[in-house]
């Protein structure tokens, strides 16, 4: 999803977590109605709907790990189930080793891997990724774009939000472009137009 | 449930631990509170007992005619201690007022060598009468100055009365303006406490914005504040009571020499209430940190 600023992507994609709701219209993912949740009923959307975010919003006192075991936790998890499953998913975003560390000892790189890792733990339906590389240099941008790539290939639907039309070219996806709240185009192969 | 409840209480511990300066902070602040609460709770204790001992010392003095037959003064006592409102009263013999004069001036030569040298006691028998109730003096005067009795040399009594009204309209203002300072103070605390806890969690709303966005409930990001808060509570109050303890300790021998004969501990005041006061004290603490982290939490808890 592409669009200049203040066109309302990150008001798209507050929608879709529950933090806003639209004055009209019908938000569905899957069979779920989602348009008006009550506020008890969140909790369990950002289950199914994880987000990252452009500054990662990871726990500064809390070590990776724990921000991403932190996920299941708040959802009554077992700790043996957390202590598997944890470590699984941050060797797959490539942070194996550096899960003891706190979020200020690690690159930015690293915090969106261990963002992504804790937006996975619950095999969410959708991914969304709001500016996911806007703090990021070109080469870690690049990684986290392969990421959620081969998230995607695992059977996640990813919604990536971006305005770098250098990595919206080189996905060749669907490319939805939005203009003043409107959708005006939407390119099952497209490239960065605006 | 269990799990929950465990992980919430891991969360606090972890939080009190790793933010390690703001814990210290707010723990010396509740400390302060709790310590202002005790003082102020000894100096309205210590003023009520010195008003008690002030009204202790009022009584009225019947001095006898010197040549007074034993038997007539015992008859006498025992007709006043028979009348209303009468604690007590007390025979002070020619020979015990001698020897309280005595000991009153010893330290002053010239009076003693006066006393020397007359060869009899000059001194006359008195019988001392304490009111079991100061308010009701007046009824007391009036029976005393109905007595009649042959032996009694003299009663004037007028000098008191004046004297305890001012003294009733003292400590009446004194407890009154206490109680005023009282509450104030006690507001005062309590809006510090409330506030404490307040930008204690003002420094986490980041956090609490992400647990939200992580899916936790609210029950599940209070929770660790709620319990954090009672810990800052049982550690102020712990460490509030030992300082107080031995400020206490500090305190007694002056408190002692200033109430002189009149036996008044402080500490073993504070040690006969200390469960009442603790526990009170805890409860009191504990209902104004809760309700903080709540309102507090509920401001950060939108994204």
């Amino acid at each position: 999803m592409v669009g200049q600023s203040g066109t309302g992507k990150t008001t798209l994609v507050r929608c879709l977590i529950g933090e806003e709701q639209p004055t009209e219209g019908k938000i569905t993912i899957g069979d779920w109605d989602i348009t008006r949740l009550s506020k008890n009923q969140i909790p369990f959307l950002r289950r199914q709907v994880a987000v990252i975010f452009q500054d990662f919003k990871l726990l500064p006192k809390k070590t990776l790990f724990e921000n991403v075991a932190f996920a299941l936790e708040v959802a009554g998890k077992s700790g043996d189930k957390i202590r598997s499953i944890v470590p699984q998913v941050m060797k797959i975003v490539g942070l194996g080793s550096k899960m003891k560390r706190y979020p200020h000892e690690v690159s930015g790189g690293e915090q969106q891997r261990a963002a992504i890792a804790r937006a996975l733990v619950y095999q969410p339906k959708v991914l969304l990724a709001d500016e996911p590389t806007g703090n990021l240099d070109s080469i870690n941008a690049q990684e986290i774009v392969d990421l959620l790539k081969k998230i995607n290939e695992f059977g996640t639907t990813v919604v990536l939000v971006t305005h770098n039309r250098e990595i919206v070219n080189r996905l060749k996806r669907r490319v939805v472009t939005l203009h003043d709240g409107r959708v005006i185009s939407d390119q099952a192969v497209g490239k960065y137009s605006l | 449930m269990f799990i929950s409840l465990a992980r919430a209480a891991k969360f606090s511990l972890q939080d009190i631990i790793r933010n390690v300066w703001l814990s210290l902070v707010t723990i010396i602040i509740l400390v302060l509170a709790f310590f202002s609460v005790n003082l102020l709770l000894s100096v309205q204790v210590i003023s009520k007992a010195a008003i008690d001992t002030v009204r202790d010392k009022i009584d009225v003095s019947l001095y006898l005619k010197n040549d007074s037959a034993e038997s007539d003064i015992l008859a006498l006592r025992a007709q006043i201690s028979a009348m209303d409102n009468v604690r007590e009263v007390i025979y002070v013999s020619k020979q015990q007022a001698l020897e309280d004069f005595q000991t009153k001036h010893q330290n002053n030569p010239d009076i003693l060598e006066a006393l020397r040298e007359l060869d009899t006691n000059p001194l006359s028998p008195s019988l001392i009468v304490r009111p079991s109730d100061i308010n009701k003096y007046e009824t007391l005067i009036t029976n005393l100055n109905r007595l009649s009795s042959p032996i009694i040399e003299s009663r004037n009594f007028d000098d008191q009365s004046l004297m305890l009204q001012k003294i009733n309209s003292i400590t009446d203002r004194v407890s009154q303006a206490g109680f005023v300072v009282s509450l104030l103070f006690i507001f005062i605390t309590l809006l510090v406490l409330y506030n404490t806890i307040r930008v204690a969690i003002y420094t986490h709303r980041t956090e609490i914005g992400i647990e939200r966005l992580v899916g936790a409930s609210d029950w599940f990001i209070r929770a660790p504040f709620i319990i954090s808060s009672l810990i800052y509570t049982l550690i102020g109050l712990i460490l509030s009571s030992a300082i107080f303890y031995i400020f206490l300790t500090l305190l007694q021998p002056y408190l002692e020499a200033f109430f002189m004969n009149y036996s008044f501990n402080i500490i073993n005041y504070f040690q006969a209430n200390a469960l009442q006061f603790f526990v009170l004290e805890f409860i009191g603490a504990a209902l104004i940190n809760i309700t903080a982290s709540l309102v507090a939490v509920r401001k950060y808890s939108n994204v």
